[in-house]
């Protein structure tokens, strides 16, 4: 079905600055629905990169999401490199600026609300708008959160012993305290090894 | 915990707030102490335990407002404290110390991947990793659906969300800006009947 998509998804050229304002404008809007730490927005991300601007196949999308998993930092920073997808055609430079221009899109909202929330939460603590979006908001979140899970499992996984790699993982997850970087190592061997493939 | 010295001031004293640079430089440690997770403890034991920029009681309504709001978590907390010392400029400052070497990094790692992942035949081994990944992704769900367990309510909502997106494919702007105002009207406080 990749290969399909492929077929008929031609990345747009990223020199049209209207094009540029749009692909902008989509990270910035989504800033503000990063709901439960970010990971909320991985199906959007995915949505954007590989079926609406064509700059990922979905098995490029699935090694870079790997790739800032495992990587230092806030694994949010996966927006630095769907940004350095789009333009790494038009060479290194381009790429690495394409990534700054998504990441700060993508922070920049959430920041500013963030800093406003910060200067003036004694106001806010005990509001009816703060109790009402935190019970409200949270079963929705839960939803979209296992709608991610489900997703990145079906872009990653696609032989059995794949998807039992991440099965263990997941109760691993929720029963111990083991660092996922053990996680992310053991998985990397067994790809290696070929017991896991694409 | 890290023992104190007898140089240190006494616990519970906090320091003078800190400087912009050393804003930045804080946040830095913190960015490079959690490499392979747990930032949050992390940030705690560097801001609260050894700079004493701020008591556990700060800290941890941070946490809070950074869970809240919409964002990446240990990104909010870092803007939570940069703003509480100097506004805006403060908390852009802080965001820069905690992203400035894991993102020049990460660009690096990009450039790598998107240029010589074939000739390194890295593809195999992300394939494996992307596996641990997916399964790291599933336990976001899991781990905090337990709290809800005994609210039907929000059961349902949750249903319904995953239900819109995985079926109906429907975007997540539309289902939060429909969603989320109807759960926050059942959600909304209610005074309670004086007697």
């Amino acid at each position: 079905m990749s290969a399909l998509m492929a077929a008929v998804c031609t990345p747009m050229p990223m020199g049209d600055w209207r094009h540029l304002l749009a692909v902008i404008w989509d990270f910035l809007s989504l800033s503000l629905f990063s709901l439960g730490g970010g990971n909320t927005l991985l199906t959007e991300y995915h949505y954007l990169a590989v079926d609406k601007y064509c700059w990922l196949s979905s098995r490029q999308f699935a090694d870079i999401y790997a790739l800032a998993e495992a990587a230092p930092g806030p694994s949010s920073m996966i927006v630095g490199l769907l940004g350095m997808g789009a333009a790494v055609r038009e060479g290194p430079l381009w790429g690495v600026l394409s990534g700054l221009a998504a990441e700060v899109a993508i922070l920049l909202p959430s920041t500013l609300l963030m800093v406003a929330a910060s200067l003036s939460w004694n106001r806010l603590r005990d509001s009816p708008v703060r109790v009402a979006f935190e019970r409200g908001l949270g079963p929705i979140t839960l939803g979209i959160l296992f709608a991610v899970g489900l997703k990145i499992l079906r872009i990653s996984d696609h032989d059995t012993p794949a998807y039992a790699v991440s099965a263990v993982v997941c109760v691993l997850m929720l029963r111990t305290k083991i660092s996922p970087l053990w996680f992310m190592a053991v998985a990397g061997l067994l790809g290696w090894m070929g017991v896991v493939n694409h | 915990m890290p023992a104190r010295s007898a140089q240190e001031p006494p616990a519970g004293e906090l320091l003078a707030k800190p400087g912009l640079l050393e804003l930045f430089l804080g946040m830095q440690q913190v960015a490079l102490s959690s490499f392979g997770g747990g930032l949050s403890a992390w940030s705690e034991r560097i801001v609260v335990e050894e700079r004493r920029w701020m008591d556990d009681e700060a800290f941890i309504t941070g946490l809070t407002v950074a869970r809240l709001l919409p964002g990446p978590n240990q990104i909010n907390m870092a803007i939570y404290i940069g703003s509480r010392f100097h506004g805006l400029s403060g908390a852009l400052v802080a965001l820069a110390g905690m992203l400035l070497l894991p993102f020049s990094l990460l660009m690096l790692l990009g450039l790598g991947y998107y240029y010589l992942h074939e000739a390194l035949a890295v593809d195999r081994l992300l394939a494996g990793v992307i596996t641990a990944s997916a399964g790291m992704a599933m336990s976001m769900g899991f781990k905090i659906a337990g709290s809800y367990s005994r609210d039907p309510v929000a059961l349902l909502l949750a249903a319904l969300s995953f239900l819109a997106m995985t079926v109906l494919h429907v975007r997540l702007i539309p289902l939060v800006l429909v969603a989320g105002p109807l759960a926050m009207a059942w959600y909304w406080p209610r005074r309670r009947p004086q007697p």
